[in-house]
């Protein structure tokens, strides 16, 4: 009898040992497997990693753990798994902007600025700079998605429109002759409110001063008139009716009646979106096939504004390597900036790849008009958001919707971003 | 001593050891029978609430440890929270839906279960379909009545069709509580019918039959025998009713969305959580958020239990004194009882 209960006691404690125990760090690191996180979850994408490790995998003897990972569950997973480095992911997809500084500073990204490749040196230098943090490296760029307007040309044709358009009163004048044709002009996910705080970001970049943006972005000084100036040309936006008729509800991406969906599908004319529009419109068609009549213009200049004229805003995606991994995952990372992965990979995800001699490849003629937008350019903002980091990208992007929602004024974007400060 | 107890223990003291032996054999059963229930309540209760009451106290961005890489900051997160004006707005839209869910189901749950409680024909069919919306997920009920909900989606075309020009149900802040309101009755109404179709049923029968032989109509009976009955009943749902409103989280979310919740005034405590925690990556500042509305709901729980449900929980943590003692009466009278029977015995 006692034997029984000492034994059914060990069995139980044995359990719950085990059971508090699961989740702890997995045994010492093997040199030659390394884990690789990115957020292709479906398509060509997702068949890209899984060849380029293969590939890697017969160059090398070095073994390749893929794990694709849904874009929204992303960086919560990553925060998560690198808490402790010794369990986390040997190369990541790096979230960019004030998140990947955050990550630097808690010691979670190796410095690859000795490790990386005479071709990452030398054909990615300038998308490089959206992984350089103080004149060092912490990543190596895969890709860049500069922004612009998206547009249909038959409805464009429809409204009586010859050209696009270049200045800002421009593109009033066309919003006015599309709402006159019975045309919704612009198509805006506000549900996401990312959507509409690009509006806000690229008329800031207009408006802005390169000093005075600067400055915004990296030392959160919101002082400058120009920052409410932008956002009165929003309201003013707001007041002509240029977003489609219900756009607080419209979601970015998802289905015939989202934003993206609308502009699919011809109800509505414009988008203000990145580079990966093509391929999100291309499965919101009716027949999910490539919109034959769209078009891409850069995002017009705004008249006496003080910005750069053809600046440009953008993501660049990458990757960063974990401070514990072993040897092969820098050879992984500049593995992927070579030539060939470099033009697969713009085939696979149909996008601009960050190598610059990889970029003949690219076919597609709306991608082909972005590249020559980005060579008139000196220098390619990384999206405001982004660049502010979580926290005052979210009061930013909050205060944008009230003010198209009708709950706020030009004035209380700039105070939201301030009050978002005693946050965080 | 030793010696005698080992050779010729009286049988007094036999049983006494015995007894003891089996104290001792009880507690380790108790022991290893709760063990593992209070380890796993322990590590996935207890703990992350202290967890989250710590983290509250720092600027945290959720990289390595709040104590390495975040600022320490006392009690400013908790105050920043309690004077954020929108988070004062989502703390009054959650009662709002707490009041509204209560108003508006309790009432028709009650007229449902009264009328799917006779007999007629097709009763079970209509029985399962007012239970439908509770099984569907959050997730495709949000999505779909979302998509249906647009100012230009399917409801408001078919209202065009008769010539009415439909509201924008989901973003003028006037109507959206009342869609919101509506959702919810939709969607957990199914749940209130069958807990008081279950209490009904278990009112016998012999009760109406009675009360019709004294003459009672119908109405009068529901008033005087199937409400009072259905008290303990409603009592239950008004609680589960009351604690789901105050975690409201997934309908709002997936039909507004985070940042439209708040111009819409239907946000509520824990999507005002996730949009200022998670979404703007102040894990610190979340967790603070997280800690208050877990006070919140706390208080209103022990509340409601001390002063409404204690009649029907026997031994819940607020009433244990009253627990002892009714148990002290039984024994009382179990006691009595004995006697009386022994003394009839005698007799």
């Amino acid at each position: 009898m006692k034997f029984k209960t000492i034994a059914a006691a060990t069995l139980a404690m044995a359990t719950v040992v085990g059971m508090c125990a699961c989740g702890s760090s997995n045994s010492a690191k093997d040199e030659n497997t390394i884990t690789f996180w990115h957020n292709a979850t479906a398509g060509t994408g997702k068949q890209y990693w899984e060849d380029m490790a293969a590939a890697f995998e017969k160059k090398t003897g070095v073994k390749v753990e893929i794990q694709a990972i849904q874009n929204e569950d992303f960086e919560g997973k990553l925060t998560t798994a690198m808490q402790d480095p010794s369990s986390g992911p040997d190369v990541y997809m790096a979230l960019g902007g004030a998140k990947t500084k955050d990550m630097i500073d808690a010691g979670q990204t190796m410095d690859l600025t000795d490790k990386i490749s005479d071709t990452v040196k030398n054909q990615m230098a300038s998308a490089l700079k959206s992984f350089t943090y103080d004149d060092k490296v912490y990543g190596v760029p895969v890709t860049v998605q500069p922004g612009g307007i998206w547009y249909s040309k038959d409805l464009f044709e429809q409204a009586g429109i010859d050209e696009v358009p270049t200045t800002f009163s421009e593109l009033k004048s066309d919003i006015k002759k599309l709402r006159d044709a019975g045309i919704e002009p612009i198509a805006l996910g506000g549900k996401d409110a990312w959507p509409a705080g690009h509006w806000y970001y690229w008329l800031s970049l207009r408006e802005c001063s390169t000093d005075a943006y600067a400055k915004g972005v990296n030392e959160k000084d919101f002082s400058d008139s120009c920052w409410t100036k932008a956002a009165e040309d929003l309201q003013e936006l707001l007041d002509m009716d240029a977003f489609n008729e219900g756009f607080l509800t419209t979601t970015a991406q998802q289905g015939a009646s989202s934003s993206a969906g609308l502009l699919a599908n011809h109800k509505a004319a414009m988008e203000l979106m990145g580079t990966w529009e093509p391929g999100v419109v291309k499965d919101l068609t009716p027949d999910k096939t490539a919109m034959a009549d769209l078009g891409f213009f850069a995002f017009p200049d705004v008249d006496g504004g003080k910005g750069e004229k053809g600046a440009l805003m953008g993501a660049a995606t990458g990757f960063s390597v974990n401070p514990e991994a072993p040897q092969a995952a820098v050879d992984f990372v500049n593995f992927m900036a070579e030539k060939d992965n470099q033009e697969e990979y713009a085939t696979a995800f149909s996008t601009i790849p960050a190598s610059e001699e990889a970029m003949d490849s690219v076919t597609d003629d709306n991608l082909k008009q972005i590249i020559e937008a980005m060579s008139n350019s000196d220098d390619m903002q990384l999206w405001m958001d982004t660049a502010l980091g979580g926290n005052i990208g979210n009061a930013l992007n909050s205060g944008v919707v009230n003010l198209l929602s009708g709950q706020g004024t030009a004035a209380d974007i700039v105070k939201a971003m301030e009050d978002a400060a005693a946050k965080g | 001593m030793a010696t005698q107890n080992n050779n010729g223990a009286t049988p007094q003291a036999r049983r006494v050891k015995s007894m003891s032996d089996g104290k001792a054999r009880r507690n380790i059963e108790i022991f290893i029978l709760s063990a593992p229930a209070i380890l796993l309540f322990a590590c996935f209760v207890i703990l992350p609430i202290i967890l989250g009451a710590y983290y509250g106290f720092y600027q945290w961005k959720g990289y390595g440890s709040p104590s390495q890489t975040g600022k320490f900051v006392g009690f400013q997160n908790y105050v920043t929270a309690l004077k954020d004006p929108s988070f004062q707005a989502a703390i009054l839209h959650t009662f709002e839906v707490v009041i509204g869910s209560l108003v508006i189901q309790a009432p028709l749950a009650i007229l449902f279960a009264l009328l799917l409680n006779q007999k007629f024909k097709g009763r079970g069919l209509i029985r399962t379909l007012i239970f439908v919306p509770y099984v569907v997920s959050e997730v495709i009920v949000g999505t779909g009545w979302s998509l249906l909900l647009q100012k230009k989606g399917a409801i408001n075309e078919i209202l065009a069709n008769f010539g009415v020009d439909g509201p924008d149900w989901l973003a003028d802040p006037k109507i959206a509580m009342f869609t919101l309101l509506l959702l919810i009755s939709w969607k957990y109404i199914g749940f209130a019918v069958i807990l008081m179709l279950a209490g009904m049923q278990s009112i016998p029968e012999e009760l109406y039959e009675a009360a019709r032989v004294d003459g009672a109509g119908f109405w009068q009976m529901q008033k005087s025998i199937t409400l009072p009955l259905l008290a303990p009943t409603l009592r239950i749902w008004v609680f589960l009713s009351v604690i789901g409103s105050l975690q409201l989280f997934d309908l709002v979310y997936i039909v507004w969305g985070k940042y439209v919740s708040t111009t819409a005034g239907v946000s509520t405590m824990a999507t005002y959580m996730v949009r200022e925690g998670r979404g703007a990556g102040n894990y610190g500042y979340g967790s603070a958020v997280a800690l208050i509305i877990f006070v919140i709901s706390l208080v209103i729980a022990l509340t409601y239990q001390k002063y409404v449900l204690n009649r029907d929980l026997d031994g819940a943590v607020t009433e244990q004194k009253e627990a002892k003692k009714r148990t002290a009466k039984r024994a009382k009278e179990a006691r009595r009882l004995e006697a009386a029977a022994t003394a009839s015995e005698v007799k």
